[in-house]
């Protein structure tokens, strides 16, 4: 053709137009690949420290509660014997009961405390601030504090809340807080309650403070009265973490252990025995290592059924918004 | 190489090699040295005292560390796994059968052939925690024993006599409650620490419903005594109201605290009270006696569950220094300086030394006699890991509690205490 470059330009040219490009492609993938590495090995120190201290313990946890381990000699194994033994026990459907009863009744008190409270602290009001960080007070004091003095508050004969029903004239003897069966329950869900209302209420009230103030201005147009603000505003704008901080406090209460342990060691009787004190006994005490993971481990499907119903909660919430 | 180098470099390696090789020095000894915090700190302190001395005499440093009644075995039980064990361990009752079966603790009987020559032989009572197949496992430190606590004034006021028996406590305490004196004037608490099932044993042996033969196998419990012996107490809780359910949920020293808070007339405890009495100047502590546990049919069977020994484990890479440490705490000045100090808790198991005369005093000698009625864990049979556990896993104080709290029958708590019993000793048979 005339006017066109002579074949072996053509040719020629070609290389010398693909190469820049290809380098480029090559540097890419290179740097992607590099990148990924960065990332494993920023990760690696975090993933072997949660390798050691959770996933280690965890599958050994799961492997000796499989296991007659005692404390000094080898385990042998023995499959779901201890699980068999502990349900045929009748001490420790009690355990299992008491862990029941105390974490439903502490999370379910803790919930409408925490409603309540961060309902209250919404509103900007002066001194709302001091407000709110004493209120948190109890979730920074230790737990073992906690719970001595909570059982020196309920002690028969010089406990503070005795001797003040007395004074008053409300009682004319000690309530046997910690002695009663029924009260020693309700008084370790007290002081656990105590304890962890804070958690909801701080958590309720930064969640209720995203929600826009359009909506109350425009509830308010409408007529709605305070609580139906609250009722049809604020808790479906926070149920998502209404449903997590449950979530999060019903694991740590149904592993509880401090506060029941020092207030009443699981007693009187087996009256306020859960999972954790019992555990306690079994592997500290007996020297029953196998049989005391066994314990501890028929909280987990509760648990892993929770979290999935959350979660998928969660995301049904999440695709429907 | 060139040869100046070559030179220096085989100096240092020489110099290297020979510092490797010395012996080790006198100081370079290490040993650790676990015992139990008391409720007595001067004594504490005097032990303390004692144990750097012989450090120095035997050319060591000992490490001390301590622990309480609650958190021994927490301690213990992770050593032993991790094979951990102090160089000198200060066990409890039951903590000799435990390590001793598990082929932990070393053969001390030798140590005990030296402690003897200085303070007298071994009370015979005290050799069944200690010694197994023949040999001894540890050497006893000293017994706490329990005893009865009594407010003598309360008894004068409702005309009644110390208390031999079990059954007597409840009248008087019946009498107490009657006269407006005190609403719960009973504090055995058959809890989950010393308090609850030291009297628990001796209760049972008192009525003779002991679980074990002189071999120390199991045999059941006798159902009838043990029945028998369950119905005198548990009557305080519910019928007299004598007693507070409160008092099931007690610490270890919850009925010290009680006691001296002057809300209960009757307590067991180890001889504690009269020290933080005495210490304290209390105003109490002209009205408060002691007197030796109750007897029953079976006569006075008392548990000893407070002795505390000196195990020299095998883990410890100082064997020798390690023996040498114990030979010298047990050595007769230092030991009776202990004792003397420790405001009569501390109590010998060595014939000289309770013999003394430190013990010659009304209330020494009702605990000297304590220790001298005594008997080991596992009692009419030796100390066994089995019977270590029927203690430790509560199996007596929960069948008090079964029938105080959940209101079973007698019969039936005595029934599923002797079928978890039965299960220990097919775990951890006697051999």
């Amino acid at each position: 053709m005339a006017g066109a470059p002579p074949q072996n330009q053509i040719i020629l040219a070609q290389p010398a137009a693909a190469a820049p490009r290809a380098r480029g492609l090559a540097w890419h993938r290179v740097n992607r690949v590099q990148e990924r590495l960065l990332g494993y090995a920023l990760i690696a120190p975090v993933a072997l420290l949660i390798v050691l201290l959770i996933a280690y313990p965890f599958f050994n946890a799961i492997w000796l509660s499989l296991t007659e381990k005692m404390v000094g000699y080898p385990a042998r194994f023995v499959g779901f014997k201890n699980y068999a033994d502990l349900w045929e026990s009748a001490r420790f459907r009690i355990v299992a009961w008491n862990s029941v009863v105390y974490t439903v009744g502490s999370i379910g008190i803790k919930v409408v405390i925490g409603l309540a409270m961060a309902a209250a602290l919404q509103k900007a009001v002066r001194g709302n601030q001091l407000l709110r960080g004493f209120l948190l007070l109890p979730w920074v004091i230790p737990t073992v504090v906690i719970a001595l003095t909570w059982r020196w508050l309920l002690d028969l004969y010089r406990g503070l809340i005795n001797v003040g029903l007395h004074d008053l004239g409300i009682i004319g003897s000690g309530i046997h807080w910690l002695g009663n069966p029924d009260l020693a329950m309700l008084s370790v869900i007290m002081a656990n309650v105590w304890r962890g209302f804070p958690f909801f209420g701080v958590s309720f009230l930064a969640a209720m403070q995203t929600v826009p103030q359009d909506l109350y201005d425009a509830a308010s147009v409408d007529g709605a009265s305070a609580w139906q603000q609250f009722y049809r505003i604020s808790l479906p704008s926070i149920k998502g973490v209404v449903a997590i901080v449950t979530l999060l406090s019903t694991i740590w209460t149904l592993n509880d252990f401090n506060i029941v342990y020092i207030m009443t060691r699981g007693g009187p009787g087996a009256a306020t025995h859960i999972f954790a004190t019992y555990s306690y006994e079994l592997g500290i005490q007996s020297q029953r290592w196998g049989m005391a993971m066994a314990a501890s481990m028929y909280s987990l499907p509760v648990i892993a059924l929770l979290i999935i119903f959350v979660v998928r909660y969660l995301h049904r919430d999440e695709a429907a918004s | 190489m060139p040869r100046a180098p070559r030179r220096i470099l085989t100096i240092v390696l020489v110099l290297a090699l020979a510092w490797a090789l010395q012996p080790a020095r006198a100081a370079d000894v290490k040993l650790s040295l676990w015992r139990l915090k008391t409720y007595i700190p001067p004594a504490d302190k005097i032990l303390d005292t004692t144990v750097q001395d012989c450090a120095k005499q035997i050319g060591a440093e000992v490490q001390i560390q301590t622990y309480t009644f609650d958190d021994m075995w927490t301690k213990y039980t992770a050593a032993i796994e991790s094979k951990t064990l102090p160089d000198v361990a200060e066990l409890d009752s039951v903590g000799p059968a435990r390590l001793a079966n598990l082929g932990r603790l070393s053969d001390v009987s030798d140590l005990v052939g030296t402690v003897t020559k200085e303070l007298g032989e071994l009370a015979p009572n005290a050799e069944g925690a200690v010694k197994f197949g023949g040999k001894y496992y540890a050497v006893p430190h000293y017994v706490i024993p329990l005893i009865l606590f009594y407010r003598k004034d309360i008894l004068e006021k409702v005309s009644a006599q110390p208390p031999d028996t079990w059954e007597a406590i409840n009248e008087i305490s019946v009498k107490i409650k009657k006269a407006g004196i005190q609403d719960f004037p009973q504090g055995f608490p058959w809890n989950r620490t010393g308090d609850g099932y030291d009297p628990a044993m001796s209760l049972l042996w008192s009525y003779g419903a002991a679980w074990v033969d002189k071999s120390g196998k199991y045999i059941g419990i006798p159902k009838d005594k043990a029945v028998q012996a369950i119905k005198v107490v548990t009557p305080a809780f519910l019928t007299d109201k004598t007693s507070a359910f409160d008092y099931l949920s007690w610490s270890g020293s919850g009925n010290n605290e009680a006691f001296m808070a002057g809300k209960i007339a009757f307590t067991p405890n180890g001889p504690s009270i009269l020290f933080q009495e005495d210490s304290t100047k209390h105003p109490l502590r002209k009205d408060t006696a002691i007197k030796m546990m109750p007897r029953g049919p079976a006569g006075r069977n008392l548990a000893l569950t407070f002795v505390m020994n000196w195990a020299v484990p095998v883990d410890g890479k100082q064997q020798k220094e390690a023996r040498a440490l114990v030979a010298c705490i047990m050595s007769k000045d230092k030991f009776t300086a202990y004792m003397t100090g420790s405001f009569q808790q501390a109590v010998p198991l060595f014939k000289n030394l309770i013999n003394s005369d430190y013990w010659n005093n009304a209330d020494g000698k009702v605990i000297t006699e304590t220790v001298k009625l005594g008997r080991p864990v596992g009692w009419p049979g030796p100390t066994t890991p089995a019977a270590a556990e029927v203690i430790s896993s509560n199996v007596l104080t929960d069948m008090m509690t079964r029938v105080i709290v959940d209101k079973v029958t007698p019969e039936k708590a005595v029934e599923e205490a002797d079928k978890r019993i039965k299960e220990i000793y097919d775990r951890l048979p006697v051999k």
